[in-house]
């Protein structure tokens, strides 16, 4: 049934036009890098604070909640841009093994951020423990799970 | 002289086991693109602090004391990364139009980079806690911000060696 679905994204007219259209695919992963890149500064900021490291003059709720602004919207703009990558090559990545462990991180870690992390920043400092390292830690290595993945499927598929 | 340059290396036999190792290639470009996360990740929220966009509540001196050394060991690794990677295949790069475009704005970025420390920074004391960045300051942020993605973009445009401007295919560079 998911074979058939990804049959159907593949032979939909809008994948063939990305492949045929010269620039589209080129222009598209740029502003998918573009999107990774500023994603990658917000998680950081607030990753970073939770294991005592960088803006720690900083309060971490305020700190959290400025950032959470940019890594919201630059998801929105990674999920944009990488839709129609998958669309457009959506057998290559159904056969690839990166795309669905990419795939699974990404859920886990949207899942983990919006709740566990999104508590643990915004609780009062200094009442959880070593919690925040663990979940700094953890968030830290699942982003750059999803980055490693998305990059070997172009490599290794 | 470059060109010679370039195939010297090229013919170099660890640039050929480089070249020819099935790993290599893979392990390196994630690794740059990882460290690139972390390095350009955090330059653009010092940039953007800059032109106003986000963190106004932080003194703007405390970014280069709190997150510069990460930036820089970001950096540090995407430049070894990167270096390896030209290393291992300089005959593919030196024909490349998007190859000498990133160096070229890595290069514009590095000069914005120390013009707004040496000539702007220094007064940072006076601005540190404003909301006001002076205009000189702001327009470095942009100008920083302009040079970085468009470091991003043409690094990733190095994969489409078909995708070259016209006129640099006439120059024939890479024949």
């Amino acid at each position: 049934m998911m074979q058939s679905f990804f049959e159907w994204m593949q032979g939909l007219p809008f994948s063939a036009w990305m492949l045929e259209e010269t620039w589209a695919s080129p222009i598209i992963q740029c502003a998918h890098l573009v999107a990774l890149v500023a994603f990658a500064g917000a998680v950081l900021l607030v990753d970073m604070r939770l294991l005592g490291r960088g803006l720690i003059r900083t309060p971490l709720n305020q700190l959290a909640r400025e950032a959470d602004r940019w890594m919201i919207w630059s998801f929105v703009a990674l999920f944009i841009t990488g839709a129609p990558q998958v669309l457009s090559t959506a057998l290559k990545q159904y056969y690839s093994p990166f795309f669905w462990w990419k795939m699974q991180i990404v859920l886990i870690g949207l899942v983990f951020t919006f709740t566990i992390r999104r508590r643990v920043v915004l609780a009062e400092e200094g009442t959880l423990g070593h919690w925040p390292k663990v979940v700094g830690f953890l968030s830290i290595g699942m982003w750059t799970g999803v980055s490693v993945y998305a990059r070997l499927i172009g490599l290794l598929s | 002289m470059i060109r010679s340059a370039f195939e010297w290396v090229d013919a170099l036999p660890s640039s050929i086991a480089l070249r020819e190792s099935l790993n290599a290639y893979p392990t390196l470009l994630t690794i740059h693109v990882v460290s690139m996360c972390l390095f350009a990740g955090l330059i653009a929220f010092w940039d953007m602090r800059l032109v106003g966009l986000t963190l106004r509540k932080v003194p703007v001196s405390n970014i280069p004391t709190r997150l510069f050394p990460w930036a820089l060991t970001g950096y540090g690794i995407n430049l070894i990364t990167g270096g390896l990677l030209l290393y291992s295949q300089p005959m593919r790069y030196f024909g490349n139009f998007y190859f000498w475009a990133k160096m070229a704005l890595m290069v514009l970025a590095g000069i914005n980079m120390f013009w707004f420390h040496y000539a702007t920074y220094k007064s940072v004391q006076a601005w540190d806690q404003g909301r006001e960045i002076p205009l000189n300051a702001r327009l470095a942020g942009v100008v920083s911000l302009a040079l970085w993605a468009a470091v991003v973009v043409t690094g990733r445009m190095m994969a489409y060696s078909g995708l070259m401007p016209q006129w640099w295919n006439n120059l024939n560079i890479g024949a």
